[in-house]
């Protein structure tokens, strides 16, 4: 396919023609308004939304960026087996029905019947097995497939996937988040990661991927014919990057229909332009960490920087009206494994924050410097661009509580590279509290830059793999009451405020966030399923 | 001599004032803190306003100054002085030493700043002293070939190679003649650092070179231009736009009268 094809489709320039014919015709006959009046449905049958960072990837499951936001876009191509409803509960996806085993050993499968690939061939019980096991070769990033033990294809839309140990997450974990491959074009790819023509994007979502301009970070995405989940409501959906005040612009002007996130601190000029407009705290909770292996090993130490520094005054300076104070037991309200039992909140108390230091061994000099072993306490805090106004409210609270504050904002590769390298004390960052729990254990223990890079702890641990094997939601709840009392204690980090965000729509659509995020938690209103009628 | 005792008087009274200030900053008279009344209207409270964390802009202007002063006057003179001495080699210096110079600055030019400064930020540490040594560094070469174009003009000049057939040395007509039609020249560069040094210290804190704390007229003016879509960057950006406006103006008319006004045709007054 040339290149001129990829980036203008064929059927564009049937409609430009036509349009140009019409208008042409227009001229002639003296039928201007009605030509036009008919043309406009094309308009509205059109959708723009704007991206404020632009360039998500090739919208395939390797190789898009390795965010919620390229997930989320790739998920329009890219079937799951259970979707999603309104409220954020499972629901036919690629999959008509599952039914979990008496043993929960096993789940029987069946696909729905006239699902199709975006060139035309029909998905099989045999695409979702070879999506299994390919998937268990070359990891996909949202989605493991270790814990499954085997798969049985009983039927071309009939199979049996067996799992190593009993769950009950699988359904909203596994079976929501990994997109399923065809087989007939991924079967002779030895390296995903580096497929990345418009092949590697033929899906079976409602959507397909007409045009990707990787340089100016521009998506052309055209509805497909006889979905299962339904008909989509546009013809097109545009993704193209924009900054919030060109959004804004292009919005009133009618060119733009929703901006994915506006930040919140613009949200009077779109209320105040009458868009519609939806907002959520975000759960992507921001949260002050500790480099567990230097000076904050013990627990009294985290919990006396927690009391020393003032949350609420964090968030009434840095965040006004454009946060909520965070849940310290990681679950933020609204999440359904929120425990009803409240978790320790740390309200600014220096005195007692005083007295946990004390009794750890550290000391305090006649100015009320901090010391330790007969030096002064240097607490050196990273963080990234994004959170430079927090991250001096929090330094300036430190040093007021008597600690030298030695911050830095850096850029990604080199923040990366020196919390790897443990070169530092606190960091400050934020990451999403969303999706199905399996994933807490990579959130807590991992040991990427935003994760909590907490050291084996065997207790949480142990909650952690119970709460993976229990047996109904009401047991997987009270285990993770007990999770979020230790985690409230234990401090793996501090979570000090849950950002809201918010999505502008105009007239054409809207939809509220979706409750638990989409997927594998994604803070968005953009579900697939709001695009199809 | 009136000219020259009043310029000594205003640099004496700006050290004064510095010093006032820093003084009044380190012992607690002057407090740059956040509060809740955040981007505030300039009013009773803040007569300048308050900054995106309810920081009182008038204290931020007044701390800023000694090390916004020292900053740019400081780098603005060392790279001039560097960019001069490198300007006077490739034009006195022979064919190699020259050659060697140029070729020093063109590799500066050529290589991106921004890996430069990626390259020493993991080298030293962070601080006033990294981000004069950072502008320093990034700045002498481009001043390099204009100061000499000068230079190897002026040195062909009658007034020049009349006293050097006489017998004088470089260093007495680089003192008598050279520098004297020089001057011109190093008060516009002096005023092109000062400024480069004030704006791009700012950018250099989200590199993680320096504490993005380090308050100074470019960090401010930096972190207004996250408010231009509200009013606020009226009190947050005039201000510390003015002050450097001000001092760019003030080192001007110190550097040479001949440049104030754009008068540069003038007979020297």
């Amino acid at each position: 396919m040339s290149l001129v094809h990829r980036f203008v489709h064929p059927r564009f320039l049937a409609h430009a023609a036509a349009v140009g014919l019409a208008l042409g015709a227009a001229q002639y006959s003296g039928l201007g308004a009605d030509t036009l009046m008919a043309a406009e449905p094309d308009r509205q049958r059109q959708l723009v939304i704007t991206d404020s960072k632009g360039d998500r990837g090739m919208l395939a499951p390797y190789v898009h960026r390795k965010n919620g936001i390229a997930y989320l876009y790739t998920s329009y191509i890219f079937d799951t087996l259970v979707s999603q409803d309104a409220d954020g509960n499972p629901a036919p996806g690629l999959a008509r029905t599952w039914t979990r085993s008496e043993d929960g050993l096993s789940y029987d499968l069946e696909l729905q019947p006239d699902a199709k690939w975006h060139d035309g061939t029909p998905v099989t019980a045999d695409d979702v097995a070879f999506t299994l096991r390919y998937m268990a070769e070359h990891p996909y990033v949202f989605g493991s497939v270790k814990s499954l033990a085997g798969v049985e294809v009983a039927g071309a839309h009939d199979l049996r996937i067996h799992i190593k140990r009993a769950q009950y997450g699988l359904v909203e974990g596994l079976f929501s988040a990994i997109p399923i491959l065809p087989r007939h074009i991924y079967e002779g790819v030895e390296d995903p990661f580096r497929f990345a023509t418009s092949d590697a994007a033929i899906g079976s979502g409602p959507y397909r991927l007409a045009a990707y301009d990787k340089a100016q970070g521009r998506y052309r995405l055209e509805a497909t014919e006889n979905h299962p989940l339904g008909r989509p409501r546009f013809a097109q959906i545009w993704i193209v990057k924009m900054g919030p005040d060109a959004a804004l612009q292009a919005m009133s002007t009618g060119e733009v229909d929703v901006i994915s996130y506006l930040p919140p601190d613009r949200l009077p000029e779109a209320l105040g332009a009458g868009f519609a407009v939806e907002t959520s705290p975000s759960d992507h909770v921001l949260r002050l960490g500790f480099n567990h292996r230097g000076q904050f090993q013990t627990k009294e130490v985290r919990q006396a920087i927690a009391y020393a520094v003032d949350r609420s005054a964090l968030l009434e300076t840095a965040f006004p009206g454009v946060a909520e104070l965070a849940e310290t037991g990681y679950f933020q309200p609204g999440s359904k494994w929120k425990s009803e039992d409240a978790t320790e909140s740390y309200t600014y108390d220096p005195a007692r924050a005083r007295d946990l230091l004390l009794a750890t061994g550290w000391t305090q000099d006649s100015a009320g410097r901090w010391q330790a072993q007969g030096g002064e306490i240097r607490l050196r805090l990273l963080t990234d661009g994004r959170e430079v106004k927090p991250a001096k409210v929090i330094a300036e609270q430190l040093e007021a509580f008597g600690f030298a504050v030695d911050l830095r904002v850096m850029e990604m590769a080199s923040l990366r590279s020196l919390v790897a390298d443990g070169d530092y004390d606190l960091t400050l960052f934020s990451s999403s509290t969303l999706g199905d729990p399996g994933n807490i254990s990579r959130r807590v223990f991992g040991r990427g830059w935003n994760s909590d890079r907490f050291p084996a702890d065997p207790k949480m641990t142990g909650l952690i793999k119970a709460q993976a094997v229990a047996q109904n939601q009401a047991e997987r709840q009270e285990i993770l009451a007990q999770f979020q009392q230790l985690y409230a204690e234990n401090l793996p980090s501090y979570m000090l405020v849950n950002p809201l965000m918010a999505t502008v729509f105009n007239d054409k659509l809207s939809a509220p966030f979706m409750s638990g995020g989409v997927a594998i938690g994604i803070p968005s209103a953009l579900h697939k399923s709001i695009f199809l009628e | 001599m009136q000219v020259t005792s009043r310029r000594r008087l205003l640099l004496a009274a700006v050290i004064l004032l510095c010093l006032g200030i820093w003084l009044a900053g380190a012992g607690g008279l002057l407090e740059y803190h956040s509060s809740k009344e955040v981007l505030a209207p300039p009013g009773q409270g803040h007569w300048l306003g308050t900054n995106e964390i309810g920081q009182d802009v008038l204290t931020g202007l007044i701390l800023a100054t000694p090390t916004t002063l020292a900053l740019a006057i400081a780098t603005a003179l060392v790279t001039v002085s560097l960019a001069v001495g490198a300007a006077s080699l490739v034009v006195f210096g022979g064919p190699f030493l020259s050659a060697l110079v140029l070729r020093c600055v063109d590799i500066l030019q050529v290589v991106p700043t921004m890996l430069l400064l990626l390259l020493i930020a993991a080298l030293v540490s962070p601080g006033f002293m990294a981000l004069f040594f950072l502008l320093v560094l990034t700045g002498w070469s481009d001043d390099v070939r204009v100061a000499a174009a000068v230079l190897r003009r002026e040195a062909l000049r009658e007034n020049v190679q009349y006293p050097r057939v006489m017998g004088a040395g470089w260093v007495y007509c680089w003192r008598w003649h050279l520098f004297a039609a020089l001057r011109p020249l190093l008060g516009a560069l002096m005023v092109q650092n000062i400024r480069q040094a004030a704006l791009k210290s700012a950018g250099l804190a989200f590199l993680g070179l320096t504490d993005p704390r380090l308050l100074t007229w470019g960090s401010m003016m930096q972190s207004a231009m996250d408010q231009l879509y509200t009013d606020a960057w009226i009190w947050l950006l005039l201000p510390p736009a003015a002050l450097l406006s001000l001092l760019l103006h003030t080192t001007l008319t110190l550097g040479d009268r001949r440049l104030r006004s754009g008068a540069v045709l003038g007979p020297a007054v």
